[in-house]
Formats: structure tokens, C-alpha cells, sequence
């Protein structure tokens, strides 16, 4: 009788251990896979954002380093300018050529205009010189155009003693200018002649493809 | 008749009570493997953390390295680059500015 009594607890004991051990897998195996799970979904956006931000630095650092050779470009530029607007007044000290420069700024003027009469302000020191430029250019203009044109020195409105030379010319009722005075001029080449200072100073650009 | 039953009886409680402890350790059997698969299984969690962290930390160390070498590279090329440039200029300066004044003091008298 004990020995059943025992033997049935003895199964009973054996049955409970089974479940036991079959239980404690499970439970092990259901947590682990959970939390490595969650653990991977965090390093994943862990690894992405480093991935990122790593491609954020070489794209700024790339940036950077480019937007210093640009400078160092514009200082050139901006140093060339800077001398040639120094030495624009040297065309003033030949006379004679100055004669011939006032004349062709002043013939630019009556070719743009295309009109009967027309004012040119100057530098008062100048007045003289343009004044015999103004003659040699309207005999061109009748010699290319065969058309008469007229040109007077408007001396209320003198161009300023500080520009270096050239002439403003005033059409249109007073309404339309032409600044051709040097530095006018030189404005103009700022812009305009930036191909051409490329080409000279740095060479032709290996990466352009429009040449029109 | 009586005695031999009270020995017998008392037999009987004493198996029931010998069943009841090895059933009763059974189940402290079970208790404590829930407990140890609970330990376990965060030992092995917190392992595979570390293995990920440490992967983690390889990879941003690498990467920050990558990083500073390719910036110094950078650099190293645009001080190049603005060294040649100074150069082109230097040499190529004074014509430059030879153009732009005769730019300047030859207008282009061609009737429109």
C-alpha cells in the first residue's frame, strides 16, 4: 500500500518536472527572441542615423572646402578689378589719345541714340578736348550714317572731378543716359568680361558642355 | 485488532506525508526553473546588447576616422587648388588688367 502511495506520488513528482523543464524552454526562448528582436529594431535606426550624419559631413565638408577655392577665385577678381580701376585716369595723360577715346565714347553715344541733338556731360577739365571730339565725331557719324547729329557740352551738370574720364551722353529729352565714363564702363567689364578673365587666368573649364 | 490498525493507519499517514514531499518538491522544482529561465534568458539579452553596442561602436569610430582623413584630404587638395590660383594670378595679372583698360578706352565704334 505505501508503495503505491509512493510510486503515484513519484509519477505525479516526475509529471510536474517535465511540464517544468518544457515551461522554463519556452519562457526562456519567447523572452530572448522578444528583446533581441527590440534590440535589433533600435540599432538598426541606431545604425542608420550614424550612416547619415556621416554622409552629412562629407557633403559639408566637400561644400566647404569648395566655397574656399571660390574665394580665393573672387579675391583675384576682385584684387584685378581693384588695380585696373587705380590706373584708369592713365588714358587722360596722352592728350591726343584721350582726344581719340572721348571721340569714339562720344560716337558710341550718337550711334546708340540715333538723334538730331544730343548733351554731353564731361569733366569740367575735359571740356576743351571734348569739345573737338564732339566735332570729329559728328563728321564720322555723317561719314558712316549720312546723317547730321549735334552734340553740346551740358556745363550745368558736369560730371564730378573724381571720375577718372569718359563722357555721359543725354538723349531723349533729357530722359535717356549712356554713361561712358570709365568707370561706368569698367562696371560693365565686371560682369561681361568674366569668360574672358577665366579663360586668361585660369584656363578653359574642363566641365562646361554649353558653349552658346 | 486495534493496535495492528493504529500501526497500520499511522503507516499510511506517514506514506501520505512522505508523497506529499517529494510532490511538494517538485513544484519547487517548477518555481525555480521559471525563475532561471527569467535569469537565463536576460543573461543572454543583455550579452547580445553588448555584442550590438560593440558592433555600434566599431562602425562610429570607423566611420569618424573615414571622416577626418577624407576633411584633411579636402583641404589639402583647395590649398592646392588656391596655391595654383595665386600662381595663375600673379603671372597672368597685369595682362588681365592690360585687357580691361583697353576694354575700357576702346569703344566699339560700329554704327548699330
Amino acid at each position: 500500500m505505501t508503495a503505491f502511495i509512493k510510486q503515484e506520488a513519484t509519477e505525479k513528482a516526475n509529471e510536474i518536472e517535465i511540464k517544468a523543464n518544457a515551461e522554463f524552454s519556452m519562457e526562456k526562448s519567447k523572452l530572448v527572441q522578444q528583446e533581441t528582436d527590440a534590440i535589433d529594431a533600435t540599432y538598426q535606426k541606431k545604425f542608420k542615423q550614424a550612416t547619415m550624419s556621416q554622409q552629412i559631413t562629407r557633403s559639408t565638408v566637400a561644400n566647404k572646402t569648395r566655397l574656399r577655392v571660390l574665394g580665393a577665385r573672387q579675391e583675384l577678381l576682385d584684387d584685378i578689378f581693384e588695380k585696373a580701376q587705380k590706373r584708369l585716369s592713365e588714358a587722360t595723360n596722352d592728350k591726343n589719345r584721350y582726344e581719340g577715346v572721348l571721340k569714339g565714347l562720344i560716337l558710341e553715344g550718337f550711334y546708340a541714340m540715333n538723334e538730331p541733338e544730343l548733351k554731353i556731360r564731361a569733366r569740367k577739365a575735359d571740356y576743351e578736348l571734348v569739345e573737338k571730339a564732339i566735332n570729329s565725331a559728328v563728321a564720322e557719324y555723317k561719314d558712316k550714317t549720312g546723317k547730321e547729329t549735334s552734340a553740346t557740352i551740358d556745363d550745368e551738370e558736369p560730371v564730378p572731378e573724381g571720375s577718372a574720364g569718359g563722357v555721359i551722353i543725354i538723349g531723349g529729352n533729357g530722359k535717356i543716359d549712356i554713361d561712358n565714363t570709365f568707370e561706368a564702363r569698367l562696371d560693365l567689364l565686371r560682369e561681361s568680361a568674366l569668360p574672358a578673365m577665366r579663360k586668361a587666368l585660369f584656363g578653359e573649364n574642363p566641365n562646361r558642355k554649353f558653349f552658346d | 485488532m486495534s493496535a495492528q490498525n493504529s500501526a497500520g493507519i499511522q503507516t499510511l499517514l506517514d506514506a501520505e506525508r512522505e508523497a506529499s514531499k517529494i510532490v511538494q518538491k517538485a513544484r519547487e522544482y517548477r518555481t525555480k526553473r521559471v525563475r532561471e529561465a527569467r535569469d537565463e534568458a536576460k543573461k543572454e539579452i543583455d550579452a547580445y546588447k553588448a555584442k550590438k553596442e560593440a558592433e555600434f561602436k566599431e562602425f562610429e569610430s570607423k566611420h569618424t576616422r573615414g571622416n577626418k582623413a577624407a576633411e584633411d584630404e579636402a583641404n589639402k587638395e583647395a590649398d592646392a587648388k588656391i596655391a595654383e590660383i595665386q600662381e595663375a594670378g600673379k603671372k597672368n595679372q597685369d595682362k588681365v588688367i592690360e585687357s580691361l583698360l583697353n576694354a575700357v578706352w576702346t569703344p566699339a565704334s560700329v554704327p548699330v
